[in-house]
């Protein structure tokens, strides 16, 4: 009975050991290595869903099947799926799993003291002479001559025995390499996993506060974050964009007011490369765009009074800055409901310049901008403010408006307001009687420029720098530093001594013969210079 | 000078680089093949010519530009041809003496300079404020800089997967033939990445690899792999530095330090594969053919994320036109 219980440990400790023994070895960290290369290959081809998530869209419309397949097997993330992060893990079990037993043996190595030898010239490098000095004085010369170049050295005066190695830095500098990485894991993972990141659009002369349902909606929070937004208040004082007239963007400049919940602001420009840092959050400049004021009214009363915020959408090939931007005002108190479909043209002189010659033009700044509005009545499907879904609405009214004017918007006539540089052929037609009590008016008084601030928070950026700054400064002694191990043993001989030198290289043996002559000619130097027998015997 | 006549004096000594580093490529093949040491001579001239001029077009073209000449995709061909025919020059002709696979790197060069006239020119012009950041010019410093030394690298381990098995062969063939010569048996077994790996017979044997050497015309196996080696190990540090650099700037710019990008994913792939043979060069059983091997993935992995993250893959690292 006691031959399986005692065998079963056995066998599960033998397996463990295996396991473990096979883990360690370089072979599967090397196809580990491999694997993970592999991973990144598929996350390079395939589009992913963190990064261009139109594309994975487009790709499943294209290849249902294939998409179904990806879907499964986790490669639209590859970076995010089980499977990457099981060879991660490995990967870095394998490393630690080594890293443990070599730390060890350096802490060991370095309280340890260098060993004597005896067979000195058993030494892949070997050469002996006699010398002047008697062996004690011979060996603590050697020894001088050897700490002067850098090795570490121990030295038997007594036995006229000296043993030196130096390289140490060679493996201290791999562990450091190594072990970085799993700092720099763990860095990454902690400051990911506890961090968001999101988008802020705020139009010039209005704030916004960082909270959770102030976000454009592609807000991406960790794992392990508990919810706490700064609260930070940004205020967007002015947008600055500069532009060569080649259209070139060559500046963006967000200037802003921030706030902490604390009472704390600060006034700060955000440039494209020069972020800001405040109250625990990143902000950075992303991206820009018009956002015209627009008041709504139906008699006297108010229905919409505010920014509209602007995107654009670029055929392939056009200039982004000879399009125009859309968006949409929604009023979805009314019955039926309303939806104003907008489309601004920056600037009036450029826009029919482009149209007489047939050559688009860039609309770089606001000059007498105008609007073509699309009024549309029935239900609204959504709220959102980049689309509109007209299935249930039917198209009553259109019209222009330029900035400064009045229209209405029901009929698709001026009201009040003018522009030399818009054609007067281009139906901007006088309402005859001015607006009546039911009609919906909308004017432009205004139009701004609105910014897109990247908004993020992550912890462990100094971490993640703190590791990547060990892993180079790890890897230059790792690869470069060369251990050598020399030995000096002066036996006595007449009134002198008999000096062998022995060493061997562990690493740039190519380089060691040189070296290795240059330090027995040292060594000879300092235990009193080379002595001939004979010299010895004529000498009185 | 006018900013015009700088703009053409680059391109015109950038071709003239292009053919004398065709013409170096040509004689440099044909020393390999007659081994006439006037025509070692000549090859090295006109390298020289060529290394100049490539210099020439590079320093005029960054006057043109009035920035520092390497902004897109075009320039850093011309930077990273300029540093692949310095480092052979200098590294394994002058230093290490090694004269045979000179034609091989002026073919790379020539191959590097006509991609990037035919896929990537464009003007000398002022860059995108996102490119605008003194982490650029030490990113894409060290990125460059490394390119070329792992690209050598990985030229030098291509000849050396040519060369391995004929000498091999080669070697097999005498040992058919005469009887076995005393092969400097090299019965120590270390695990050091800097040690000759076991070649057919051994590095340190000078019968075999001699005698094969001055049939074939490629030097030996032993001197090839430890160039090799060199070059992946001076330029794997440079180019964890590169993409360190990148990830900072990353982050000014993007807002974060990694994003799997399809270039820092490429970058991160090629620098997983190179970690890959530094490891396989200190691991017994994978020392050699083997660690080689590794290393041709690698330079596969190079040219993909040098050439095809900017031509087919599209990301944010799009200033390829």
């Amino acid at each position: 009975m006691s031959g399986p219980v005692a065998s079963a440990p056995s066998s599960l400790r033998k397996s463990v050991a295996l396991v473990w023994r096979t883990l360690r070895s370089m072979r599967t960290a090397i196809i580990l290595l491999l694997m993970l290369a592999a991973a990144a290959v598929v996350g390079s081809l395939i589009p992913q869903i963190p990064n261009s998530p139109q594309r994975v869209a487009a790709y499943q419309l294209a290849h249902p099947f294939w998409a179904k397949v990806y879907q499964a097997a986790g490669f639209f993330d590859v970076f995010g799926s089980w499977w990457f992060a099981l060879i991660t893990t490995l990967l870095f079990v394998s490393l630690v799993a080594c890293l443990i037993p070599r730390s060890r043996a350096l802490v060991r190595a370095a309280r340890a003291k260098p060993i004597h030898a005896r067979e000195l010239d058993a030494f892949p490098a070997f050469a002996e002479q006699q010398v002047a000095l008697p062996p004690e004085a011979a060996a603590a010369g050697a020894a001088k001559v050897l700490r002067r170049r850098h090795y570490r050295v121990e030295l038997d005066a007594g036995g006229g025995s000296v043993a030196a190695e130096k390289g140490a830095l060679r493996e201290i500098g791999s562990l450091a390499f190594h072990w970085a990485f799993l700092l720099l894991l763990i860095a990454v993972i902690v400051g990911k996993g506890t961090g968001y990141v999101g988008h802020a659009t705020i139009v010039e002369g209005y704030g916004w506060t960082d909270a959770q349902f102030n976000y454009d909606g592609d807000l991406r929070t960790g794992r392990f974050f508990g919810g706490n937004f700064s609260g930070t208040q940004i205020l967007l004082q002015d947008f600055q964009d500069d532009f060569r007239t080649s259209g070139i963007p060559m500046d963006f400049r967000s200037e802003l007011t921030l706030a902490a919940p604390d009472g704390s602001t600060e006034q700060a420009d955000v440039r494209i490369n020069h972020p800001v840092v405040f109250n625990g959050i990143r902000i950075f400049q992303f991206g820009f765009g018009w956002a015209p004021i627009v008041q709504v009214k139906r008699g006297e009363r108010t229905l919409f009074d505010g920014p509209v915020v602007l995107g654009q959408t670029t055929p392939p090939g056009g200039n982004p800055l000879a399009q125009p931007w859309t968006g949409f005002v929604k009023l979805t108190t009314l019955r039926p409901q309303i939806a104003i479909a907008v489309r601004l043209y920056p600037d009036a002189t450029a826009y029919f310049r482009s149209l007489a010659t047939g050559v688009p033009q860039p609309m770089i700044e606001a000059n007498a901008p105008f609007m073509e509005y699309e009024v549309w009545r029935g239900k609204l499907l959504d709220n959102s403010l980049s689309t509109l879904d007209t299935r249930f609405m039917h198209h009553t009214s259109s019209g222009l408006i330029g900035k400064g004017w009045t229209v209405d918007a029901t009929r698709g006539c001026v009201i009040s307001g003018t522009s030399g540089a818009i054609p007067a052929s281009l139906g901007n037609v006088t309402c005859p009687n001015g607006g009546g009590p039911a009609t919906v008016s909308m004017s432009f008084p205004d139009l701004r420029q609105y910014t897109t601030l990247q908004i993020s928070h992550d912890a462990t950026v100094p971490w993640v720098l703190a590791a990547a700054i060990l892993i180079v400064l790890g890897l230059l002694p790792a690869l470069y530093v060369s251990r050598r191990k020399v030995w000096v043993r002066a036996r006595p001989d007449g009134t002198g001594s008999v000096v062998q030198v022995g060493g061997f290289a562990l690493q740039r043996k190519d380089r060691f013969d040189e070296e290795f002559a240059s330090l027995v000619q040292d060594v000879i130097a300092a235990a009193g210079g080379a002595v001939r027998r004979e010299s010895q015997e004529v000498s009185p | 000078m006018t900013t015009e006549s700088w703009a053409r004096l680059s391109s015109d000594a950038f071709n003239l680089a292009l053919f004398a580093y065709i013409a170096a490529m040509v004689v440099s093949f044909a020393y390999l093949a007659f081994r006439k040491e006037r025509l070692h001579t000549v090859a090295t001239v006109i390298g020289v010519l060529g290394l100049v001029a490539n210099g020439v077009s590079i320093v005029s073209r960054g006057i043109a530009a009035g920035r520092t000449p390497w902004g897109n995709m075009y320039e850093y061909s011309s930077l990273i041809t300029f540093l692949v025919v310095l480092g052979y020059l200098w590294v394994i002709e002058a230093r290490a003496k090694v004269r045979t696979v000179g034609g091989f790197v002026y073919a790379m060069a020539v191959l590097t300079m006509a991609m990037a006239v035919s896929f990537f020119y464009v003007g000398p012009t002022a860059l995108m404020p996102a490119l605008n950041s003194y982490w650029r010019q030490i990113h894409v410093t060290a990125m460059i800089t490394a390119s070329s030394l792992l690209g050598i690298g990985c030229l030098l381990t291509i000849v050396y997967l040519i060369k391995a098995p004929a000498e091999r062969r080669a070697l097999e063939r005498m040992q058919a033939t005469v009887p076995p010569p005393i092969m400097g048996g090299s019965g120590v077994e270390t695990s050091d990445p800097d040690a000759p790996p076991d070649y057919a017979g051994s590095a340190d044997d000078p019968v075999g690899s001699a005698a094969t050497s001055r049939k074939i015309g490629l030097p030996p196996s032993a001197t090839l792999d430890a160039l090799a080696y060199k070059f992946i190990r001076f330029g794997f540090p440079v180019w964890t530095f590169g993409v360190i650099c990148g990830a900072i700037w990353a982050q000014q710019t993007w807002g974060r330090y990694w994003g799997w990008d399809p270039k820092e994913t490429w970058s991160f792939i090629t620098w997983v594969i190179f970690a890959g043979y530094l490891h396989a060069r200190a691991t017994a059983g994978w020392k050699g053919t083997r660690a080689a091997m590794v290393a041709l993935v690698g330079f596969v992995s190079l040219l993909i994320t040098y050439y095809a993250v900017n031509l087919w893959i599209a990301g944010l690292h799009s200033y390829a036109t």
